[in-house]
């Protein structure tokens, strides 16, 4: 093995802008990705807050009815919905990306699973409805 | 290089609860948030759909418990450990990265304390 | 026959003359197939022969002459001037790396990183000559034949956040090129490789941008060996956790 002595050469190291998200489309909407998880976690907290009222009984449950009843309430949760919603169709493409789909020794279309991750994705929000509500 | 060489022993378990968390809160918040959160106040569900004593009977069920509990603690992992990275990457806090990771799990710990003892009273 | 001009704005970065880098402004002859190197050619030839950039083989196979072109990383010699007239085409040196003179970038940082994952094929013991070569299947070469295109222009690099906020962090192709051997049926070195890449500065500290996979000229989709080798690094965790017994390959 060979040792040398590395001459070293005055070199200029670039700054980095503080939010250097905010330079391309792309980053930006990574970083709209990433925020999503601040509503998941909101949301989180707003279903422990549910189990919460539950668990104190009748009168307490149903003052946290009476709270989800509010507009801006209601407001909110469209906003964490729309939010959620960004992060299942990332989620799904990302899942689509990594993992591959075999059939016959052949690799699938990356599409594949990413429609058949949008059909489980349906039934699944179909059976917590069929499961929440009328069962 | 002057880093460490050690193995990261906690990150693989962040990261699987991160990916779960994540697939957890894709796949089922949406129709929660909905029903909850939407369909209730705009009246579209029927009458006794979330009345005290229907609920309390669902969620009784172990299996609904277990389903509840799941469904509220892995999103806070995902949630934790993006916004650790965020707190990191995106805010640009480099300092006391230890710290803040801490912070950020032991947030979604404290959840998880919360959510078991809160579904073991009901 | 030359069709008019084109302009470049061109990074320069000369120690002996100035502290920081500025630019120079050219304005040269166009033919309708020149790529951005022919114009940096063209400067060197015939206007300013003290321009200092990388470059080899003008077909993007060698990853030498990878710079930022209006702020993307792209390889020279496949980036069309046509596409940017009537300019300026702005190029600068490759982006998080440090700058030792105009467009040419201090790259050992990267080649040690590579020599720390092992791209070779790792074997327990080594089949004797004599024993004839080691033999794959087409499928077996399909399964890493994707990651083993990697020219090491360090476009991906260029394209990280992650490595342009924290140079420590192992990268794009390095991670990208252990995972091609750990695919490939010849080598036996996945579980040494783990140890190299499952430290904090290894794959996890990727967020999954996505841009490395983005600015590859040769489709190695860097982001997706990650997020594989994360699944990897993970499952070995739990099953070391799980089932203590016996070595992991």
């Amino acid at each position: 093995m060979r040792t040398e002595e590395r001459q070293r050469t005055p070199v200029f190291v670039r700054k980095v802008r503080r939010f250097w998200w905010l330079d391309t489309v792309p980053f930006r909407r990574f970083v709209l990705r990433e925020l999503t998880s601040v509503f998941v976690a909101v949301y989180s907290v707003i279903l422990l807050l549910f189990l919460l009222a539950l668990s104190r009984g009748r009168e307490a449950y149903e003052g946290f009815l009476r709270w989800l009843d509010l507009p801006g309430i209601v407001v909110l949760h469209v906003v964490i919905l729309a939010a959620v919603l960004y992060h299942t169709v990332t989620s799904i493409q990302l899942a689509s990306q990594i993992q591959e789909v075999r059939l016959g020794g052949k690799v699938l279309p990356r599409t594949f699973l990413a429609a058949g991750l949008a059909a489980g994705w349906v039934v699944a929000s179909a059976v917590v409805a069929y499961l929440h509500v009328w069962r | 290089m002057a880093k460490s060489t050690r193995p990261a022993r906690a990150e693989p378990f962040f990261w699987l609860l991160f990916t779960a968390g994540g697939g957890v809160s894709a796949f089922l918040f949406p129709a929660h948030i909905v029903i909850l959160g939407i369909a209730w106040a705009a009246g579209w569900l029927p009458d006794d759909a979330l009345s005290y004593d229907r609920i309390v009977g669902l969620v009784q069920n172990p299996l609904t418990k277990l389903y509840l509990f799941v469904l509220v603690v892995l999103p806070l992992f995902h949630a934790a450990h993006r916004i650790r990275y965020g707190i990191r990457h995106e805010l640009r806090v480099e300092e006391n990265k230890h710290v803040v990771a801490s912070a950020c799990y032991g947030a979604a710990f404290v959840g998880t304390a919360l959510t078991a003892s809160i579904l073991l009273r009901i | 026959m030359p069709e008019g001009t084109v302009a470049l704005k061109v990074a320069r970065y000369r120690p002996e003359r100035a502290p920081t880098p500025y630019f120079d402004d050219f304005e040269i002859p166009y033919r309708d197939d020149m790529v951005v190197l022919d114009a940096l050619n063209y400067i060197k030839d015939d206007v300013d022969g003290s321009l200092t950039y990388r470059w080899s083989c003008r077909m993007g196979v060698c990853g030498s002459c990878g710079m930022m072109v209006n702020g993307e990383p792209r390889l020279t010699c496949a980036v069309f001037l046509r596409d940017f007239r009537p300019g300026p085409v702005v190029v600068e040196p490759l982006r998080y790396f440090p700058v030792i003179r105009d467009l040419v970038v201090d790259i050992s940082q990267f080649l040690e990183k590579l020599k720390l994952v092992k791209p070779w094929i790792l074997r327990d013991e080594e089949k004797p000559v004599s024993e004839g070569e080691y033999l794959q299947t087409p499928e077996e070469v399909e399964a890493y034949k994707q990651f083993s295109m990697c020219i090491n222009c360090m476009l991906c690099y260029a394209a990280c956040p992650v490595f342009g906020l924290d140079d420590d962090f192992i990268g794009p192709a390095a991670i990208a090129l252990a995972h091609r051997y750990n695919l490939d049926s010849r080598d036996q070195g996945r579980a040494e490789r783990r140890a190299i890449i499952g430290v904090e500065w290894g794959a996890w500290d990727c967020t999954f941008v996505g841009e490395c996979s983005v600015a590859c000229p040769k489709h190695v989709d860097p982001a997706v060996a990650i997020q594989r080798t994360k699944l990897d690094l993970a499952t070995a965790a739990l099953k070391s956790v799980l089932w203590p017994f016996g070595g992991s390959r």
